[in-house]
């Protein structure tokens, strides 16, 4: 479903990725880890082109992203993001955030659209919020809402760009509870994290980062039981 | 001291009262004009100096530099006396031509204002925003320009209030506005405090009013996107959900 190639990326002088080949398949959840600077939030923000691409390839569905003939936004319809940062938009009600994009990208009917709004914060255990601005709510609830938002697009694969690092730990919770359900619905999903807990239990397949490389990559009882390189085990031995 | 207050006559202002009507009619559609050609010329100003292609961003660049770095007296002079017979044959008459120098001056200036209104902006809105598939323009149109539009605020204001003085300077161009006024009474009796005086105190009143009218907008828009928490004259009563 994403099949990535000899992807390079610098900014400036700064190589930030030095080469990265990986294969996503469907319903595959990849959880990327590593050390801060290893490059893997640029790499998640490489496969929907928020970052262009200094070098190399990515493919969704057989498609080249950073092909310039490629009409990106019609690519981002299909690719959710959840940013660590939630952005919500704060001059909307949490309802507004949700129907935004359907509407005016796929061109939704207003009732159609909120229909789908209340499911999705019903699945997201907010639906009475959704007459609330983000100012209004927690941490926790604006990540929820993020989610719902991008879910909103009807996405195939989900990006999740350290999606608890900018939550007080109780309300760490809710969120990974929300990202495992989507999990368990079959869900694409790419999960940058630091949650180790949560690469475990729901990740198919790991990815261990470092140095703008994947250092190590293995399903979680491989990485996390025996990892074979060292920098993975001196990263496991710090974090868990 | 006796003598000079004795001295002052008023009436003569009252006998020209007319002009100074026209005047003040004349002042407020000009900053009027003005201001919202200027607006919706500096928006696209604004937005060319943020663009990354090199022949949008640098003739805006240019034009922004030469309006904001002449004096707006001297642009004045030129479109009346320079620019406008030689495109159009004529003079279009000194309102034509004051209206058309404050709208590019002020475009100038709110092209400043509306550049760093929208790069105020978290770069995570329009990450976001585009995440979802919206073009650029879309997102422009409905997440960053509705919030940076907020935070201009402030800045337009000043702009109005400094546009409305400003607009004094198209008597040297002969257009009737309120200075004007005060320049034909000064001229037909030789007396200076009186006309004068009253000018000042007329575009006071109208500075005041503009001020607690922008005082108010702010308050509005400047402490919560939440409807019901709005404060100012313009707020909706709040409606119990």
């Amino acid at each position: 479903m994403i099949k990535i190639q000899g992807l390079h990326k610098s900014f400036g002088d700064l190589q930030v990725l030095k080469g990265i080949d990986c294969e996503i398949k469907e319903k595959e959840v990849v959880c990327v880890i590593g050390p801060s600077g290893s490059g893997k939030s640029t790499f998640l923000r490489c496969i929907n082109l928020l970052e262009d691409i200094t070098e190399g390839s990515v493919f969704i569905d057989g498609v080249r992203v950073n092909d310039p003939h490629t009409d990106i936004n019609e690519i981002r319809k299909e690719v959710g993001m959840v940013f660590q940062r939630f952005n919500l938009f704060p001059h909307m009600s949490v309802l507004d955030n949700i129907t935004i994009a359907p509407k005016k990208i796929r061109k939704m009917h207003e009732v159609e659209a909120k229909d789908l709004a209340y499911q999705l914060l019903e699945k997201v255990g907010l639906r009475d919020k959704a007459d609330a601005y983000p100012e209004q709510l927690s941490g926790g609830q604006m990540q929820r809402v993020a989610i719902a938002r991008a879910l909103a697009m009807r996405p195939k694969i989900m990006l999740f760009d350290e999606p608890t690092s900018a939550l007080d730990p109780e309300m760490v919770k809710e969120v990974l509870d929300v990202m495992k359900q989507l999990a368990k619905e079959g869900m694409t999903m790419v999960v940058v994290t630091h949650e180790m807990g949560f690469a475990r239990e729901m990740g198919d397949r790991v990815l261990f980062m470092d140095e703008g490389i994947i250092m190590e990559e293995g399903t979680p009882t491989e990485v996390f039981g025996q990892p074979k390189n060292e920098r993975t085990q001196d990263f496991l031995s710090k974090v868990l | 001291m006796i003598d000079f207050i004795e001295g002052i006559r008023f009436d003569m202002i009252w006998s020209y009262k007319e002009y100074f009507i026209r005047g003040l009619w004349i002042t407020l559609s000009l900053t009027i004009i003005g201001y919202l050609g200027g607006v919706i010329l500096g928006l696209f100003l604004g937005m060319g100096k943020l663009s990354k292609v090199k022949w949008i961003y640098y003739p805006s660049k240019l034009y922004v530099d030469f309006f904001r770095g002449t004096p707006l007296l001297v642009q004045l002079l030129l479109i009346h006396l320079a620019v406008i017979p030689t495109i159009f044959g004529s003079s279009l008459g000194p309102f034509t031509s004051g209206a058309i120098a404050l709208v590019l001056n002020c475009a100038a200036y709110n092209a400043e204002i509306i550049r760093a209104g929208i790069q105020s902006i978290e770069k995570g809105q329009m990450e976001a925003a585009r995440s979802l598939g919206m073009p650029h323009k879309e997102a422009m149109r409905h997440i960053i320009l509705p919030q940076a539009f907020r935070r201009m605020i402030p800045p337009l204001g000043n702009e109005w209030i400094a546009l409305l003085k400003d607009s004094s300077l198209v008597t040297v161009i002969s257009a009737t506005d309120l200075l004007f006024a005060g320049k034909v009474v000064a001229g037909a009796y030789s007396r200076f405090w009186e006309p004068y005086i009253t000018i000042a105190i007329l575009y006071l009143l109208l500075t005041w009013v503009f001020t607690r009218i922008i005082a108010y907008v702010e308050k509005r828009y400047s402490n919560s996107y939440i409807p019901s928490q709005r404060r100012g004259i313009f707020s909706r009563p709040s409606v119990g959900r």
